[in-house]
């Protein structure tokens, strides 16, 4: 996210805008007379008036909060859900439906020579039945609708992430990503009981990991066992209750890192993740012309199960933030009554008050920074997908094969034929898209085709030979934030390849960006971004009023003291605004309080979740639901930058009131009466 | 008489009733010399006030013109009458008009805090308070600095609101009856503090009052009656 905030080619000249915007505001400021801001402040913070302020800049900083937040994370399940169909598609897709696109490879090029794509590659989709029996005696096979997918797997690794989402992939570098966080674990001096409890369970989540690699295929059972013997001797010790040496846990690091190396050379090529391998069960079919290896979606070949998840939470880490949090606010309570009883400050016991507070303060303070943050264990139930099928084992597919004429293969009888495959189950796929995931089966483009019917028919009997056939042809471009531009650009070859070879015959094609394609969801989410802007926006309306009525009262109140500054010499202007400064800093505080707690909440989201669900034990996030491993959030620069000066603004203008009354109040007549 | 510092050029105020008119001062002409004490005399209502307001450039007159130091003050622009009050003119209002919120030294730095830019009061602020600690002592209220206006007594208000009237030195002073709610003995005690500052320091003093007795300590007397100066008097 920083990057691409980093990326962002207004950037320089944003920040040079907001600086010399902000120096100006600050020369301003130090240019107007000092008796403004001494008496501003006084105004918000002396005695028991302080209360005002603060009150009114509450409502302020919970809209801000809210907005932060509520965006950030609306926009992030806009964004992650973008990203996921974007990676499990591609940017744009030429749609040529059940019907079939001849010559595919011919116009792919075209495409490809089109301005701003990168990339192009043909696709079969048609739909299947798939039915698969499951690893486990006792269950019976099951049976699912699905959506077949026919790639040129190399091609296909150019266009999204699909290389990213595969089963194999992501367990590899998941391999990768806790190799050090438990080699870091296990380094940390020798601590509590639960400290041991995380080791053991850090270790034994990556013996798991290492060991469906090795189901995978990406290590064999002579490579994994010495390398993670060490970690298992570790294990033992731990399990023991011992603290395992540092030669042990050197040992482990050593075996651990050679595994972790050997593993990222095993990755699986892009061009062959459809390939059976051998030495694999499924090399029986070995010796077979076309891959005959299959991915499926997790969602197809797996069932949905609960299923209790070790979560390694940062003990103490909520209670640091809330004892901070409490000690801010303390500090904050104590300067207000130590302002407020200034007349007392005198007396023994107000003395003595006063230094008891502050130590309460400093004590809550140190407390949270002393308060270790231990990670420790907790479980909570989740709902996975759990794969009912292993690598290696077999599905079955059916399809029914359509012509080119439209017309499908019919069997004597009038039945239609139905083609059956049996395809080996190579690698499993998750993007997180629920579409994609639970309806799609990737297999060999060659092998796809003759199953959709789409293959070069040789002309028999009567009927005139047809060329094979593409469903798809999924483009990728350069500059995603051009591809509308795209789109046209490749509408027109389109154009010019049907006027050029009349043989491609009467056809309607489809050229959609990704982001047309899903338009459903993301203006679903759009459009409850837009309600909840409007709602949290009538809230600032009240906040503009209260602000706006407040600042006149004040002056209202004040009319003497503007009388005395006026016959003091202060100018009309200046009197006024006094008052706009006086609304712009409530404004300023509530911005600050509801930017910096949405902000903190938001770095601290997950731990905070994690924090609430075992601690309270209320599921705020239910996995199954949204099918998001993480609450999502994307938070942009620039609309923080928005609400903030939106909420200044807002309270600068609203305080016009104020500031209008007092500018025009004659000094006769706020002087006049006692 | 030396030449006047402040001349008050057919006078008249007047205050709109709804659609009545209500007069107030009749061209009032006066004329203030140089370090001279002028006081005005006139009963409650008369339009004392008003008149003092309008030669400290407080209000704008319906008709007539003030000059100050041979200046026609409503000529010049609302700036300018401004700057006036904050650097020339003194003021001492009927009653008190200290700010709240402030202490008695904070009001008597205010007019200092009006002229100086906050980029500059950290160098100023120390030669300032060191003028109004000497001006708060010479009336006695060194002990009371950093008490409030409500923590004091009405001869000590009456005190730091003169003491701001005077910290930046002002070629002239208003006072609306400062007196006026003060018992004889603190009010004696506020008059001879005001014949100080005419005799020793040579400063301008314009008093408004409708006590005979505490009159007697002026240079000058002007009677006003119904918003017209009784000539002869
Ligand atoms: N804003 C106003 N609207 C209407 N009439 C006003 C207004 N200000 C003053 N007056 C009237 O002008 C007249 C003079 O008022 P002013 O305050 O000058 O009297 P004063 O001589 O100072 O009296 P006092 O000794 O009681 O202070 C009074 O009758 C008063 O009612
Ligand atoms: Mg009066």
């Amino acid at each position: 996210m920083p990057n691409e905030w980093l990326a962002w080619p207004w950037l320089i000249p944003a920040i040079a805008a907001g600086g010399l915007a902000a120096l100006a505001l600050l020369a301003a400021v130090l240019r107007t007379p000092i008796y403004k801001h001494i008496i501003c402040l006084k105004y918000l913070f002396c005695g028991w008036k302080a209360v005002v302020p603060m009150v009114t800049a509450l409502p302020a900083a919970i809209g801000v909060f809210l907005l932060i937040l509520v965006f950030a994370i609306m926009n992030g399940f806009a964004y992650d859900t973008r990203e996921m169909t974007r990676g499990t598609l591609a940017d744009i897709i030429v749609d040529a439906h059940m019907e079939g696109l001849p010559y595919y490879d011919e116009f792919a090029r075209r495409i490809e020579n089109v301005e701003g794509v990168q990339a192009a590659t043909p696709i079969i989709q048609t739909y299947a039945v798939i039915r698969v029996k499951p690893r486990y005696t006792g269950i019976r096979p099951i049976v699912r609708p699905c959506v077949v997918l026919g790639i040129r797997p190399a091609e296909k690794a150019k266009m999204g992430r699909f290389q990213e989402y595969l089963g194999r992939e992501r367990l590899v570098k998941r391999i990768q990503d806790q190799t050090d966080a438990v080699l870091e674990a296990l380094r940390a001096s020798p601590g509590p009981a639960s400290t041991r409890e995380v080791q053991t369970y850090l270790i034994l989540d990556i013996l798991e990991d290492i060991d469906k690699a090795r189901e995978a295929g990406l290590c064999s059972f002579e490579e994994c066992a010495p390398a993670v013997q060490p970690a298992v001797k570790c294990l033992e010790l731990l399990r023991k209750g011992a603290s395992p040496p540092g030669d042990a846990i050197r040992e482990a690091a050593r075996g651990l890192h050679s595994l972790r190396d050997s593993l990222k050379q095993r990755r699986v090529a892009p061009e062959e993740v459809l390939t059976v391998q051998a030495g694999r069960r499924g090399d029986r079919r070995q010796g077979a012309k076309e891959p005959s290896g299959c991915i499926g979606g997790i969602g197809v070949i797996g069932t949905p199960m609960p299923h209790a998840v070790s979560e390694i939470v940062q003990a103490g880490a909520g209670w640091r933030v809330l004892l901070t949090f409490v000690a801010a606010l303390a500090l904050v309570v104590f300067l207000f009554v130590w302002q407020a009883g200034r007349r007392h400050r005198g007396r023994r016991l107000w003395r003595l008050a006063t230094w008891a507070w502050a130590g309460a303060v400093l004590a809550l303070a140190l407390e949270a920074t002393f308060i270790p943050v231990v990670p420790s264990r907790t479980e909570r139930q989740e709902v996975i997908d759990f794969p009912l099928v292993d690598y290696g084992g077999d599905l079955v597919v059916s399809t029914i094969p359509v012509r080119a004429s439209g017309a499908l293969d019919v069997e004597a009888g009038g039945i239609p034929k139905v083609s059956s495959r049996v395809l080996t189950l190579v690698d499993t796929f998750k993007s997180g898209y629920w579409e994609a995931d639970s309806t799609n089966v990737y297999v060999d483009f060659a092998t796809a085709q003759q199953m959709a019917g789409m293959d070069a028919q040789p002309s028999s009997d009567g009927r005139a030979a047809a060329p094979a056939r593409a469903s798809q042809i999924q483009v990728k471009v350069k500059d995603p934030a051009r591809a509308a531009e795209t789109v046209r650009g490749i509408e027109e070859a389109w154009q010019t390849f049907v006027r050029e070879r009349p043989e491609v015959g009467p056809l309607h094609l489809t050229v959609n960006t990704w982001e047309t394609q899903q338009r459903m969801i993301l203006t679903v989410v759009e459009v409850e971004k837009y309600i909840t802007a409007l709602m949290l926006g009538a809230m600032f309306v009240g906040f503009g009023v209260l602000i706006g009525l407040i600042s006149y009262v004040m002056a209202y109140i004040k009319s003497r003291d503007v009388g005395i500054l006026k016959a003091l010499g202060a100018h009309d202007a200046g009197v006024g605004s006094l008052f706009l400064g006086y609304g712009f800093i409530i404004g300023a505080i509530g911005t600050a309080l509801g930017l910096s707690s949405a902000l903190l909440m938001l770095h601290y989201l997950d731990a905070i979740e994690l924090w609430v669900n075992s601690t309270l034990h209320i599921n705020v996030f239910p996995r199954e639901m949204y099918y998001f491993d993480h609450i999502p959030q994307h938070l942009s620069a620039e609309w923080c930058v928005v609400v903030a000066l939106g909420v200044l603004a807002l309270s600068t203008l609203a305080s016009m009131a104020g500031g209008l009354l007092a500018a025009l109040k004659q000094p006769v007549e706020a002087l006049r009466y006692e | 008489m030396s030449k006047p510092i402040l001349e008050g050029r057919g006078l008249s105020k007047d205050y709109w009733m709804g659609p009545s008119r209500l007069r107030v001062l009749h061209g009032v002409s006066l004329s203030v010399a140089q370090g001279e004490f002028l006081c005005v005399l006139g009963p409650s209502g008369s339009g004392k006030s008003t008149l003092l307001h309008l030669l400290g450039l407080l209000d704008r007159p319906t008709e007539g013109g003030v000059v100050f130091e041979g200046e026609d003050a409503f000529a010049k622009p609302k700036r300018w009458r401004d700057r006036m009050r904050n650097e020339a003119i003194g003021f001492v209002f009927q009653f008190y008009y200290l700010m709240p919120d402030l202490s008695v030294l904070e009001n008597t730095l205010l007019p200092a805090m009006i002229c100086t830019p906050a980029l500059a009061w950290p160098v100023a602020r120390r030669r300032h308070r060191r003028r109004a600690l000497q001006v708060l002592g010479d009336l006695g209220l060194a002990e009371r600095v950093h008490h409030l206006p409500q923590e004091l007594s009405g001869g000590e208000r009456q005190r730091a609101a003169l003491a701001r009237a005077l910290v930046h030195k002002p070629r002239l002073l208003f006072a609306d009856e400062p007196t006026g709610n003060l018992d004889t003995a603190t009010g004696a005690e506020i008059m001879r503090v005001l014949a100080r500052l005419n005799k020793r320091d040579g400063l301008t003093v314009v008093m408004v009052t409708h006590d005979e007795r505490v009159a007697e300590q002026a240079d000058r007397l002007l009677r006003l009656r119904d918003g017209r100066l009784l000539h002869g008097a």
